[in-house]
């Protein structure tokens, strides 16, 4: 197993030439749905798109998060980050609750609300040809070498030798290297990522983390909630039980105990109020 | 406020309008899809039945476990003879809860999966399986009842001597699920507004489970009083009053410091959307049931206990869609409102709980029968208290609260309507692509082999098919023209079909360029 794929977009290269969004539409048997690709949106039947935004064409496809949000969340495991890079659905799996689209920050799982069996569909960074070794789609078809494809690490070392080979043009960052913990696809820009539509007010931590925090500490609080409702029912019942016994002990004294009870019903206070019956 | 019974006809004729129109969205939804069915978009996933039906259904049945916790470990037996129906409302809420995600659910069929498919990591995985325990603890802790119905001793014997561990079960449960439903939404801080997204969400939703689950018990027990004339217990239902303006005020608090903490607490009075629905929310649960339940007239009056209870249900459910629905808004992009078909089956849900809450009380012993006699008469005593001056008092502030919520709300929308008619829109300028024009790289030149009958071979040169000041790939590059190299050599695809409208024909046609099907000699060259 080699190390992790993934694609190194760089917006000064990029010709908005379509080629992208066509081959994915290839690759994974898509119908056309726009009359240019410059108008189509990401959906079910679109899982990249090229967007002319602050005076450049930019990509949009699943970023393939190193710790993906979408996997986190998902109740059944549907979702998966492979060794490979990818993060891949497992179709089988989906119960169709829909929180992966919710959860993702960027907004990249789409569902095919049309039908009466529904999936989730984004792009899966073509892991069948990842895995005889091919390139995605996308890169294969890029003529300008706008999309690279490649191993993660490596792509870091091009993007940071881009940097520094022209550091008067480019915004001095690679997004996706620490964006929700890094993302398998990088981009690079000459002009700041929110024209581009990209958010750049993500944490820098996996989203995970945040539910997680809260996920741990389940066992010890079971644990330690049942230990002490427990305790708290012992001591309570304990206490109404030497209460009993002591009434019971004056009993035909005093005259009539039910009424001292706090409890509208003339029998003693058990635990359970099946013994009406 | 006349209930179910006393006019049968009225209300059965409602049931029936509101089970019919249910049915017809049921066939709409598992005919059509989700998509049919619904305004849920890919830009807004969750609505209305997860907003209402799952987060509120939850909340609203958490009187359960809240009133089982203080009669069998606290061991305070005064509550005893309101248990079963606050069991049979959580019992059945839970039901609904799953009633309404078989709808809500893309694949309902699959709904068990998260039974043999784990994924600890998810809070909705956590969720499924407090939710599924803790049905099953509530089914045995209404079994009970249906037990002693069928007079059946020997699984109530076994039920009685499980009581203890089954609550201790329940009350953690719940307060694992109760909790979680707002930890849901912990992974979204840039989704969710400000207003409503704090690392404490969790706490927020227990808190105010608590709070809800004592009002919809004191709400409840009113019903039952009007619509099936049982003794109403008012002493202990002032008793939950006092918690929940316990459980508001500790709420309130923990708010109040978490916006100011996160520097939000400005964002609260700002003229937005956002800003009017949380104060209409914070009015209607927190700031105007603490206010009547304050004064202890009010508190210990039929009426106003119903008020304020009502209050608190009221407000926790706009709180519930606040965090689901308003606070998601923005950040999507796009606007939700509910189909008709989302309405309609979360009304028939409701409705559903009314009736099998009836029916429940009709047939089975929710309501322990007294020795003593009923305290006041029935029907009557709610409008004809001796308290002159009470029920003006609470008319006059619930009315203050319920209509400034609404007027607030309705304020909040209006500015809802502004944003929506401005939608913030992302610049498309015209791209500069020198840069990427100087690194072009076209495929090479394809041959495709003289065929029989051809007048010669043609080599297919990309340089001369593009628009070099704006390549645009995808003007050749559609369904016909594969743009993905294929296995093998390019030239040995078969030759039919090229002269027509499909391949080379579709531009090559006369009038766009020049014919394929008469100047053979412009591509075939010897």
């Amino acid at each position: 197993m080699g190390s992790k794929k993934g694609l190194l977009f760089d917006a000064t290269l990029c010709i908005g030439c379509g080629a992208c969004y066509q081959a994915c539409k290839e690759r994974n048997r898509l119908p056309p749905t726009a009359t240019h690709f410059l108008e189509d949106r990401l959906s079910d039947q679109t899982y990249t798109v090229v967007k002319r935004r602050g005076g450049r064409f930019v990509r949009q496809l699943c970023m393939h998060c190193e710790v993906p949000t979408c996997a986190s969340v998902c109740p059944v495991g549907a979702l998966e980050k492979t060794a490979a890079g990818p993060v891949i659905y497992h179709e089988e799996r989906c119960i169709g609750c829909r929180y992966c689209m919710l959860a993702c920050p960027f907004g990249i799982p789409k569902y095919e609300w049309r039908k009466i069996l529904p999936r989730v569909r984004k792009c899966d960074l073509c892991a069948d040809r990842l895995a005889v070794g091919r390139p995605t789609a996308c890169a294969e078809v890029c003529p300008t070498g706008a999309t690279k494809f490649g191993d993660r690490q490596e792509l870091i070392e091009e993007a940071r030798a881009r940097l520094r080979a022209h550091p008067q043009k480019y915004v001095p960052r690679i997004y996706g290297l620490e964006e929700v913990g890094g993302t398998s696809v990088l981009l690079l820009s000459d002009v700041p990522f929110e024209r581009l539509g990209y958010r750049t007010d993500l944490l820098r931590e996996p989203l995970p983390l945040l539910t997680w925090q809260v996920l741990q500490k389940i066992p010890n609080f079971v644990i330690v909630g049942g230990v002490l409702l427990g305790g708290i029912w012992w001591i309570t019942n304990r206490r109404q039980e030497v209460q009993r016994r002591e009434r019971q002990e004056r009993g035909p004294d005093s005259g009539e105990p039910p009424h001292d009870l706090p409890e509208p019903s003339g029998s003693p206070p058990t635990p359970d109020s099946t013994d009406s019956s | 406020m006349r209930w179910s019974i006393r006019r049968p006809g009225f209300w059965q004729l409602v049931f029936l309008v509101i089970l019919g129109s249910g049915l017809y969205s049921t066939v709409v939804r598992f005919t059509g899809g989700l998509g049919a069915s619904t305004a849920l978009s890919d830009a807004f996933p969750w609505g209305l039945w997860v907003g209402f039906d799952v987060l509120c259904g939850v909340a609203l049945a958490a009187g359960g476990f809240t009133i089982s916790a203080v009669v069998y470990i606290f061991n305070i037996e005064r509550f005893r003879p309101i248990i079963r129906p606050t069991i049979l409302t959580a019992f059945l809420g839970y039901l609904l809860v799953i009633v309404a995600l078989l709808f809500d659910l893309g694949r309902p069929y699959r709904i068990w999966h998260p039974l043999v498919m784990w994924n600890p990591h998810s809070v909705m995985f956590e969720v499924a399986w407090c939710v599924m325990l803790y049905t099953t603890v509530l089914a045995l802790e209404f079994s009970p009842m249906v037990f002693e119905r069928l007079r059946l001793h020997r699984p109530l014997r076994i039920l009685h001597v499980l009581t203890v561990p089954l609550v201790i079960l329940g009350v953690i449960l719940s307060t694992l699920h109760q909790s979680s439903l707002g930890s849901l939404y912990l992974i979204v801080p840039e989704k969710l507004h400000p207003l409503w997204y704090s690392p404490l969400l969790p706490v927020f939703f227990f808190i105010s489970a608590i709070a809800l689950g004592c009002a919809m018990t004191i709400f409840e027990s009113f019903l039952s009083y009007r619509a099936f004339r049982k003794r109403l217990e008012i002493d202990l239902l002032t008793d939950l009053g006092k918690v929940i303006v316990v459980a508001l005020a500790v709420y309130l608090v923990l708010k109040v410091q978490d916006l100011a903490g996160r520097g939000a607490l400005a964002r609260v009075f700002e003229p937005t959307y956002e800003a009017r629905m949380f104060l209409a929310e914070m009015m209607l649960g927190v700031i105007g049931p603490m206010l009547l339940l304050g004064v202890r007239r009010i508190r210990t009056d039929h009426f106003g206990l119903f008020v304020s209870a009502l209050l608190v249900v009221l407000g926790f459910i706009m709180n519930r869609l606040n965090v689901s629905l308003t606070g998601m808004e923005a950040s999507s992009g796009v606007s939700y409102f509910p189909s008709w078909t989302e309405l309609s089956v979360t009304l028939m849900i409701v409705a559903l709980g009314f009736a099998l809450f009836g029916l429940a009380v009709k047939y089975l012993p929710v309501f322990p029968e007294m020795e003593r006699e009923v305290a006041v008469p029935p029907a009557v005593a709610v409008l004809r208290r001796p308290w002159i001056g009470t029920t003006p008092l609470i008319l006059i502030l619930g009315g203050i609260v319920f209509f400034g919520a609404l007027g607030v709300a309705y304020s909040g929308l209006s500015y809802r309507e502004r944003a929506l008619a401005a939608p913030p829109r992302l610049e498309e300028e015209e791209p500069d692509i020198a840069e990427g024009l100087e690194r072009l790289n076209i495929p090479p030149d394809v041959t495709f082999p003289q065929g029989e009958g051809s007048p010669g071979p043609v080599t297919f040169r990309h340089a001369s098919h593009i628009n070099w000041e704006r390549p645009d790939c995808t003007v050749c590059h559609r369904e016909p023209f594969r743009i993905l190299k294929v296995e093998g050599d390019a030239s040995s695809r078969p030759a039919r079909d090229w002269h027509d409208a499909r391949h080379c024909g579709r531009c090559h046609d006369g009038k766009t360029s020049f014919s394929a099907q008469e100047e053979c000699a412009a591509c075939h060259r010897p």
